[in-house]
């Protein structure tokens, strides 16, 4: 299966085009999917990961620029996850959540956990593409 | 409020007089024993409910009228009800006045303020649900992703002219797949809704299983063991286990002791009968109308109870933190007996006590039990002040209160 490459009408990859990797931590294949086809669209390399006790190892193994992370995980949460992503090498990595748990008091408690940016499901595909770029922008300033 | 009781026994005692008969022979047609009725006639037990209205059958006039004053449960009523509308002390004082002249006016307003209570604690039992239920949250998680799946696939579709033949098939099979999986949770979500909507109008199945062992009969000592099966055969299937289970136990009760003496003190009558003290409680209490039961877990949560005119016991929640039945799980091998005082400043005797009620590898599952008899005469001692439970409770100043009454009192905080 082919990628159709990006579009102009798409939002332009960081730093004026340059790739970066988006790990994608879902564990609905066809959410999976689809996001995975339009970062991929958009320029990033995208991996992804199913599971959420051996997410963290995931990230520390992929050292992607942004991380997307889902909260209903098999195994572990998103919350835990994040928080010993907060916890470990790559503390300030930009982290994107991305949830059906879209209750202020979940707002509040990934953002209490150090949460770069937070979106609910249902998405907008232009939106979390746009989050993502911008994601990306700020951990290379930073 | 310090109104004097209303001296029904001594009305009951007159009206046998007139009528001719003997103790034994009312007592018998009654089916109380003749030295019960004479506690009864000299105002040293109280008499409401069921056994009142056979009294009345047996005496040929209309319970009101052995009541006197008013239905002391209907003056209860009118009082709680003034109370949590804030009314002061002399509209509560003129309760006994409104029974008296308009008591069907009265009847409805006890019945409306009851009524609305229990829709209260229903509503507020319901949105607890809504807001905790796990199969809810498991369900409009479900119906989220699935949303969000196919939302993300349509606008791939819709926005992307070219895409190649593969990718085609595959979001046109993935939303396929997800639009199924929509349909199914949908489908799910109105099935809960529905068990939801039962629910709020029948009550959970604790209260569906109370609500049906309140309505039943008391039963005769000495009488013949029902058929279980069948009595619970209409409940709905969730309740029916809990309200079997009850009625079982009643049966063993009542073989275990047939026939107890109301008028004996509960723990001596255990030591005799060589049963344990929550039996006799559970035993008397079934028999006669004018004991109160509560039966709790560890955790407070009313698992049984009989109710008793003028013993506010709650329909929902866990009751006042002071009754004595959540006082006997610190000394589980000492029954407790002490007086008591409702906030109308009357004044009860409280037997509890606690048993085992099963066991696991971690150890027992305790239970406690309290019975509640209006007391006769004067206390031996200071009663204890304790109320209905908090929400419900116009006491102020109480150490125990852990939330404001619809009353008004504890709204500055705990304690009133």
């Amino acid at each position: 299966m082919t990628h159709p490459g990006r579009t102009s009408a798409e939002v332009a990859a960081p730093n004026g085009g340059t790739p970066g990797h988006v790990l994608l931590i879902e564990d609905e294949p066809n959410i999976a999917t689809a996001i995975a086809f339009l970062l991929g669209r958009a320029g990033w390399h995208v991996s992804t990961h199913s599971d959420g006790t051996s997410a963290v190892a995931a990230v520390e193994r992929h050292r992607p620029d942004v991380v997307v992370l889902d909260v209903m995980l098999p195994g572990r949460s998103g919350f835990d996850i994040l928080a010993a992503v907060r916890e470990g090498p790559l503390a300030r990595l930009p982290v994107l959540m991305l949830t059906a748990k879209g209750q202020a008091k979940d707002r509040e408690r990934a953002e209490a956990l150090g949460v770069t940016a937070f979106m609910t499901k249902p998405f907008s595909n232009a939106e979390l593409v746009e989050r993502v770029a911008r994601l990306a922008a700020r951990g290379r300033v930073a | 409020m310090g109104e004097r009781a209303t001296p029904t026994g001594a009305r009951i005692r007159e009206r046998r007089l007139t009528l001719g008969l003997r103790q034994g022979q009312t007592a018998a047609a009654a089916g109380i024993s003749p030295s019960y009725l004479n506690l009864i006639e000299h105002d040293r037990r109280p008499v409401a409910g069921a056994l009142l209205g056979r009294l009345a059958e047996v005496l040929g006039v209309d319970r009101a009228q052995l009541l006197g004053d008013g239905e002391p449960e209907l003056l209860d009523a009118l009082r709680v009800a003034a109370r949590q509308s804030g009314l002061g002390d002399g509209v509560v004082g003129d309760a006994p006045e409104l029974v008296r002249r308009f008591p069907d006016w009265a009847r409805l307003v006890a019945e409306l303020v009851g009524r609305a209570e229990r829709d209260r604690a229903r509503i507020a039992a319901l949105s607890d649900r809504l807001a905790n239920d796990p199969a809810l949250a498991d369900a409009m998680h479900e119906i989220l992703s699935t949303v969000s799946s196919v939302r993300a696939t349509a606008s791939i579709l819709a926005q992307s002219p070219t895409l190649d033949a593969a990718w085609l098939r595959r979001f046109h099979d993935n939303l396929d797949v997800e639009s199924r999986r929509l349909a199914r949770a949908a489908e799910g979500m109105t099935g809960f809704f529905d068990a939801q909507g039962e629910r709020a109008e029948h009550g959970t199945p604790a209260e569906v299983a109370q609500a049906f062992l309140s309505a039943r009969p008391r039963p005769e000592p000495g009488g013949a063991p029902a058929d279980v099966r069948a009595l619970v055969a209409d409940l709905p299937p969730d309740a029916r286990g809990l309200a079997s289970a009850a009625l079982e136990r009643d049966r063993a009760d009542a073989a275990a002791l047939p026939r107890p003496d109301p008028a004996a003190i509960p723990a001596d009558l255990a030591a005799a009968a060589g049963v344990p003290v929550p039996l006799v409680l559970r035993r008397i209490a079934a028999l006669d109308p004018a004991r109160g039961l509560v039966v709790c877990d560890a955790a407070g949560a009313v698992l049984r109870r009989r109710d008793v005119a003028g013993f506010v016991l709650p329909s929902a929640g866990s009751g006042c933190a002071l009754w004595p039945v959540h006082a006997a799980f610190a000394r589980p091998m000492h029954p407790i007996r002490t007086y008591l005082a409702t906030p109308d400043d009357a004044v009860w005797i409280a037997d509890a006590a606690v048993e085992v009620a099963a066991g696991t590898t971690h150890g027992p599952v305790l239970e406690a039990t309290m019975m509640v008899t209006r007391a006769a005469g004067r206390a031996d001692a200071t009663p204890l002040p304790v109320g209905p439970g908090c929400r419900v409770c116009p006491r102020t100043g109480c150490p125990a209160r852990r939330e404001p009454s619809l009353t008004g009192a504890g709204q500055d905080g705990a304690g009133g």
